[in-house]
């Protein structure tokens, strides 16, 4: 039987969220006032979540995944943990996510405070791709 | 004059680490402020600029 577990981030805005699963090829679901989590075999978690990635969207998935605010209001995801395991919605997924919305905040932030956009660059590592983002001071 | 440039890097787990070319002094301090503000860095490495000023500054006032 699986269940779901939850796996920290750091993410605080929805919006930023929204958009990276979006640029993964996600079509996430939001429910700003919180929704039920269900999954393989009718189990739930305990806690609504705010953004949701339908299972369907999840290649061979058993469950969707949620992403839902703590107390302190920051996103924590919540994954089947067969899923996991078997299916890539890891750790390694996760900081993926992690690395598309910062890109987005990045952006933004540079954009309110007037920097100039120079240009992006991906540059392949061992341990994964990394995303350079280039600004110039106005 | 040298361009002031920025460069942030993102890694496959979404920390960010920050590096400047053509800054000098407080300028590099302003900018990390800046995207810090947005949680947007988590590492930031202080070039030899930044401490050229810092030494020209204490030059001064042991001059003074």
């Amino acid at each position: 039987m699986s269940q779901y577990e939850e796996l920290t981030t750091t993410m605080t805005d929805q919006q930023y969220l929204v958009e990276a699963l979006t640029e993964m090829g996600y079509k996430p679901e939001v429910q700003t006032a919180g929704a039920a989590l269900r999954g393989y075999g009718g189990v739930s978690w305990n806690r609504p979540v705010q953004v949701t990635i339908p299972r369907e969207q999840l290649r061979g998935a058993l469950a969707p995944v949620g992403f839902g605010r703590d107390e302190t209001g920051v996103f924590q995801a919540v994954i089947d943990d067969l899923d996991r395991k078997c299916t890539g919605l890891n750790e390694s997924w996760l900081g993926r996510v992690a690395q598309a919305y910062k890109e987005r905040q990045t952006m933004a932030v540079a954009k309110t405070k007037g920097y100039v956009f120079r240009g992006r660059e991906v540059v392949q590592t061992p341990q994964g791709p990394k995303v350079q983002l280039r600004f110039a001071v106005r | 004059m040298q361009e002031k440039l920025i460069t942030i890097e993102i890694d496959e787990n979404g920390n960010s680490s920050l590096d400047l070319e053509g800054f000098q002094g407080q300028g590099c301090g302003d900018v990390a402020k800046d995207f810090r503000g947005g949680d947007s860095v988590t590492q930031s490495n202080k070039k030899r600029e930044f401490y050229a000023q810092t030494v020209a500054v204490k030059q001064s006032q042991q001059q003074t």
